[in-house]
Formats: structure tokens, sequence, C-alpha cells
């Protein structure tokens, strides 16, 4: 099932490689259509997902990805229609399309646990998936400001010049999508740890280990650290542009670190 | 009927004889009323800028109308014929259309790919289409040549990248800014080269323009002039740290601004960018001031290596931009050819309808006695004959499109139906473009 939005997602990136080449008119037309399509095909996905299960499929780490990308194509909809700017597209839809493999390839079994119907529950998720959406896009204007940046700097005025915003749109840009994720970010966190003392006295096996030592919850803190630093840098000492646009883009490295590697490989607890 | 084209441009003629050629003193409108009437003929349109004199007419006879034009134009501005004929070219058909749509597409302005001269050609045709002095030659000659440059703009990047030092310094503010609208700029320096950045600057909506000159009172009347604030020359490093763009144009003979002061400044002012453009030769900002991070610094052989390149890059362009228009000169070409089939068509409609005509005359003894609805159905039934008849030739020549074909096509028919010398004659001769030009078809 998550192959429909997948292959909808690659045509959909090679119409944004197309137009941001070519910078065609039409080409950025159909490219924004198609995604419209592709997050479409995907609502309806995680809807009848949502049907079939009771809830919102985000309790098994497979599940969990799938939306995380919907969320992301919708956030990245979102700014693409509110500021009319499409050249990120051809940034985040490699990241859809990676992410959003995982899923197609493994089966989405979303079973869930009776522990994980707490409230708290849905907050710390929902709110981590979208903190983590909001650093991707940071991810993505971090990007861009570097190579807009290195450009304006070696005044060689080329491809990217040609092609992207200002520094100042990304730069802007970036740290409002910072604090967003990072305002996500700490709910998430916030709502995981009340949740957890919560259910402590349950008496499964896999809350006790729940501490920093468990490492998506240390990596997450980790995460919380750098755009915490970010945020407060920018302010107080001027790390603004390219170093904040540095920050960005390492942190959400961190976070797709935690994502995949983490979720599949080394926890053992934290993966429901 | 074939298209014409005469006139001068920055190839051919030098700046003197264009501006007492430009018709835009005394009014295009005035100018394009005396020559239709000196040319007896009605399509007529003239694009004049200040690069450019040129007149766009549907003749029947090139070289009289030439002369006519060249009188029109020797009266009209009161320049001696003999004075203006070696700067004067003529163009007729296909290389008539072929010059338009290039001049559309800016790819015959003085700086190429210059946007500007497709708004003035749409202007000409308008005020020729409102005074009435085109028809459908013309019509669909410019409208072709809007599509032509409207290509050339959308499909190539030939319009792109600025060409001269101030509009690139303006270009990469905005590409460091975004809106430059608010942002406080610098000027140092009172003299010319600070006077005219200033001014330029202002055009662009910026917010706070600040003066500075080591005369406090050059600073002061310029800053009256261009409406920006004077700042005595002491508070230099003040005025930096408010600063987004300093502008430094002053005849120093040393470095005014050094390394140590950009760094101070930047602490001041929290790393805000700084976007300096240093004018001056020699330079007033020692060049290692733009390793500091969010410092930009351009001075002016930076900006002028970047004009070059915008320069070179839309000379690579154009080759591209010169293929959509030999495109668009064959979509033109292909309509023209189509539409010279019209009177084989019509000559042959009429020998068709004239048969039937003579005929049912000739059965007029034999149908008198028929009743009346008889008779109708009669005349009905022969026309319906004919129409279906003719239903595929019809359609078959007006999908041709390649000249030479019309022509063989035309000439068959016209033995083959004996049409009528006029209409084989015009049949012949299918494009209204053809006539001078010794190329098949257009």
């Amino acid at each position: 099932m998550n192959t429909i939005p997948l292959i909808l997602y690659i045509v959909a990136g090679v119409a944004y490689a197309v137009q941001f080449t070519r910078r065609s008119f039409s080409a950025s037309r159909v490219a924004s259509t198609l995604l419209v399509f592709a997050a479409f095909a995907h609502t309806f996905l995680i809807g009848m997902e949502t049907m079939r299960a009771g809830h919102v499929p985000f309790a098994s780490a497979t599940s969990a990805i799938s939306t995380f990308v919907w969320l992301l194509a919708l956030s990245y909809l979102y700014i693409e229609l509110t500021t009319g700017e499409r050249s990120m597209g051809v940034f985040i839809l490699p990241l859809l399309i990676a992410l959003q493999a995982i899923p197609a390839a493994r089966p989405m079994l979303e079973e869930r646990s009776p522990l994980l119907e707490s409230p708290w529950f849905g907050v710390h998720v929902s709110s981590l998936l979208f903190a983590y959406a909001s650093f991707a896009l940071a991810c993505v204007l971090g990007i861009t400001y570097v190579l807009q940046f290195k450009e304006i700097k070696a005044k060689h005025l080329g491809f990217f010049y040609a092609r992207l915003p200002s520094l100042n749109v990304l730069d802007e840009m970036n740290l409002r999508a910072v604090k967003i994720g990072w305002l996500f970010l700490t709910v998430g966190l916030i709502a995981g740890a009340i949740w957890g003392l919560q259910l402590r006295p349950s008496g499964d096996p896999r809350m006790q280990s729940m501490s920093l030592g468990d490492p998506k919850i240390f990596v997450a803190v980790l995460c919380w650290t750098l755009y915490s630093f970010e945020l407060y840098a920018q302010r107080a000492i001027g790390w603004r542009g390219r170093r904040a646009a540095w920050l960005s883009a390492v942190g959400f490295g961190i976070v797709l670190l935690n994502f995949v590697p983490v979720s599949y490989f080394f926890t053992t607890n934290h993966n429901f | 009927m074939q298209l014409l084209l005469v006139g001068v441009s920055h190839r051919t003629a030098p700046v003197e004889l264009r501006e007492r050629l430009d018709f835009s003193a005394r009014g295009v409108d005035r100018a394009l009323a005396s020559l239709v009437g000196a040319l007896e003929h009605h399509e007529a349109a003239i694009v004049s800028t200040c690069n450019r004199v040129e007149m766009y007419v549907a003749c029947d006879e090139a070289e009289e109308t030439t002369t006519a034009i060249h009188r029109f134009l020797s009266e009209f501005h009161g320049v001696s014929a003999d004075q203006l004929a070696p700067h004067l070219y003529a163009k007729t058909g296909n290389e008539a259309v072929h010059h338009l749509f290039r001049v559309a597409a800016g790819l015959d302005s003085l700086v190429m790919g210059e946007p500007q001269v497709l708004g003035q050609v749409k202007e000409a045709f308008k005020l020729a289409s409102q005074m009435g002095c085109t028809g459908p030659l013309l019509n669909k000659l410019f409208h072709s040549a809007f599509t032509a440059g409207k290509r050339v703009r959308s499909e190539t990047t030939l319009s792109e990248g600025a060409v001269s030092v101030s509009y690139a310094a303006v270009a990469l503010a905005r590409k460091i800014f975004g809106n430059l609208s608010g942002r406080t700029v610098l000027v140092v320096g009172a003299g010319e080269m600070g006077k005219l950045t200033a001014i330029h600057m202002r055009s662009q909506g910026i917010g706070r323009l600040i003066i500075m000159s080591r005369t406090a009172a050059h600073a002061a009347s310029l800053a009256q002039t261009i409406d920006g604030t004077a700042m005595p020359w002491e508070s230099l490093n003040t005025a930096m740290a408010e600063a987004d763009i300093l502008i430094s144009a002053t005849g120093a003979s040393v470095p005014i601004v050094s390394r140590a002061m950009v760094e101070q400044t930047m602490k001041a002012r929290r790393q805000r960018p700084l976007f300096i453009i240093d004018i001056a030769v020699p330079r007033d900002v020692e060049s290692t001031a733009g390793d500091l991070e969010q410092v930009f610094l351009y001075n002016i052989d930076d900006l002028q290596a970047v004009v070059k390149e915008n320069l070179s890059k839309r000379g690579t362009e154009a080759s591209e931009a010169e293929t959509i228009v030999e495109e668009e000169v064959g979509r033109f070409a292909g309509w023209l050819n189509s539409r010279g089939a019209v009177p084989t068509v019509v000559a042959l409609r009429q020998r068709f309808e004239g048969i039937r005509q003579s005929e049912l005359r000739r059965l007029e003894p034999k149908l008198a006695n028929l009743p009346p609805e008889a008779r109708a159905r009669v005349d009905e039934i022969t026309r319906l004959i004919v129409e279906k008849l003719l239903i595929n030739p019809t359609e078959q020549l007006k999908s041709i499109s390649d000249g030479e074909t019309v022509a063989a096509y035309a000439e068959l028919l016209n033995r083959l139906f004996g049409l009528s010398p006029d209409a084989a004659d015009e049949s012949t001769r299918p494009t209204a473009g053809a006539g001078a030009t010794k190329k098949p078809g257009l």
C-alpha cells in the first residue's frame, strides 16, 4: 500500500528536479500538482490505516516513518503554497522518497500494545514527528543557505545563485523552522517522560529501562541540546547565517540517525 | 501582397542620425498617419526606440515602396535622401519576419537580451492597430513576434543576469538581503561615483541613506540633493554598525576601512550580514575584510567580473534563442503559405459553381414544367454534389504549408480545371511575402 505514494513521490521528485535545473514554469506547476496528488494518496492511505487500526498509525517504527513522510510532505506543501517558493522541493523530495521506501519495503503491521493507549503516548509521538518534520525543513533550508553562501563568498555566481531565494529569507525560514521544531520536541519529550513515569508501576519490563541510557532517548535529548544551543547562539553570540545553517543540517542528521538505525538496530525497548 | 521592412538601427547608423530619425519626439501616431498617406496603403507599423527606427508595411511592390519610404523619411525629418540611404536597410518576406522576431526577442539589441524592447514592439503594434493601420498580415506578424519574444524569455536565460556594475551590485544585495526596503545604506565618498550609486540605491526603496565624506560640506550638499542624511566623518564606525550595505567610493590613496574596523563593527552589529561594495580605485576597504563571516565584500573588479560572466552567458544562450526564433519564423511562413492556397480554393469553387449554374440555366426549359418544390430540390441536390466534391480538395489545399507544393498544386489545378487566369496568377504567387526574396515560398 505504501508503494503508491512512493511512486507518486518519485514522479514528483523528477518533476521538481526538472523544474529546478531548467527553471521551467510549466514543469514547476506539474511538480506541485504531482506532489499534491502524492500527499492526497498518502493521506488516504493513513486514513485507511487509522480506520482499520482504530488509531493513527505511528505505534510501530515503520508506520511512524510513513506518518512522518506524510507530515513532512504536508508541511512542505504548506510552505510552498504560502511563499510560492519551489526551489526547496528538489531537496525535500529525495528525503521523502528515501524514507518512504522503508514502509514500502516492509509491511506496516500496526499492533498496539495496551501500554500505548495512554493519551500521553499520542501527544509524545505526534509532537516528535511534527518536530522532526520541522527539523527536516530546517535542514534543507540550512543546506541551501550554505550552497548559496559559498557562491556569493567565492564571487562565483553560478547554478544555485540563479535558483535559490535570498540568504536572508533562507536564514529566517531556517530559524523559524527550528523554533517550531524545538517547541514540539520539548512538548514531545515532556509528554514521553510523563507517560513513562505513569507506566512505571505497570511492571512491563520495557518500561523499566526507560532512562537516558536508552539510545533513542539519549539521541533525542542530544538533539534537544543542539537545537537549544542553535536558538541561544543565534541570539546571544550572533551565530546566524552559515553557522545556524550548519547546526540545522547536522541536527537533522542526528534526528535521522534516531529515526532509522536506532529504531531498527539499537534499541530493544523503545520500539513500540 | 508582401511584407517589407525599411529601417535604421544602432548597427547601421550613428547615434546622431538615429536621434534625428527618432519619431517619438514628434509623435509616432502623426508619423504613422503620414506614412500611410504617403504609401496609399493600409497595413503599416512603426517601431521607434532610441536604438532603432523601423517601418513594417504590407505592399505590392517592394522596390517602389522602399523608394517611397526613403522619400517619406527624408521629407518627414528633413534629412537629405543621400545622407540617409547608406544607413537604411530594407528586407522583404522571410528576412523581414526574421528581423522583427529577433528584435522582439532582444537578440538585435545593443545590450543583448534586454527585456524592454518586447514592450516597445508591443506598443508599436498597439498604436498601429488602434489607428487602423494593421490588417491580417501585420496582425499575425506582430502576434507571432510576441510569441517568439515570450518564448525566448521563458525558455532561455538570455535576459538574465545584470549586465552593468550598478545592477550587479543591486542584484547581489537582493540575493543577500531579499527585499531591500527598510535597509540602511551608507555611502562613503561624495564624488560622482558615490552619487550615482546612491541614487541607484534610492530607487530600490531602501529605508535610510547615510552620506559621509571627509569634507563635511560635500556630504551635506549631496545628502540634500538625494534625500539622505549626512553624518560626520568621525562617526564612520557608528554608521557602519547601523548599515546593511556599505558603498565606498572615495578618492583616498590608502584603504580607509581596515579589516580590524570591520571585525569590530561586526561584533557591534551582532553579526548581522554586511554587504560592502568597494567601487573606489585604489580600493577603500582592506580585501581581507571579506574573509570575515557574514561580510560580503565585492570590489569594482569583482563586480565587473560578474557582469562579464553574465554577458558571456547571454552569448551562449543566444544560439538557443536564435533556434527558437527560427522555429517561429518557420511557423509564420507555414501560416503564410497556407494562406497562399486561398486564391486557388476560391477559383476552384467559383469554377464548379459556375458550371452548376450554367447547367441549370441550360436545362431551364425542361425544368420549367416541374412544380416549385421539385425545382428547389434539383437546386439543392446539385449544390450538395458540388459541395461534397469540393470538401476534400479544399481541406487538402489548406493544409499544405510548404510554398513550393502550394504553387505546384495551384499550377496543376489551373490546368486541369482551366481556372481563370486572374486566380491562377494569384495562386502561383502564393505567399504575401514572396516577391523580392529568391527563396521558394516566402
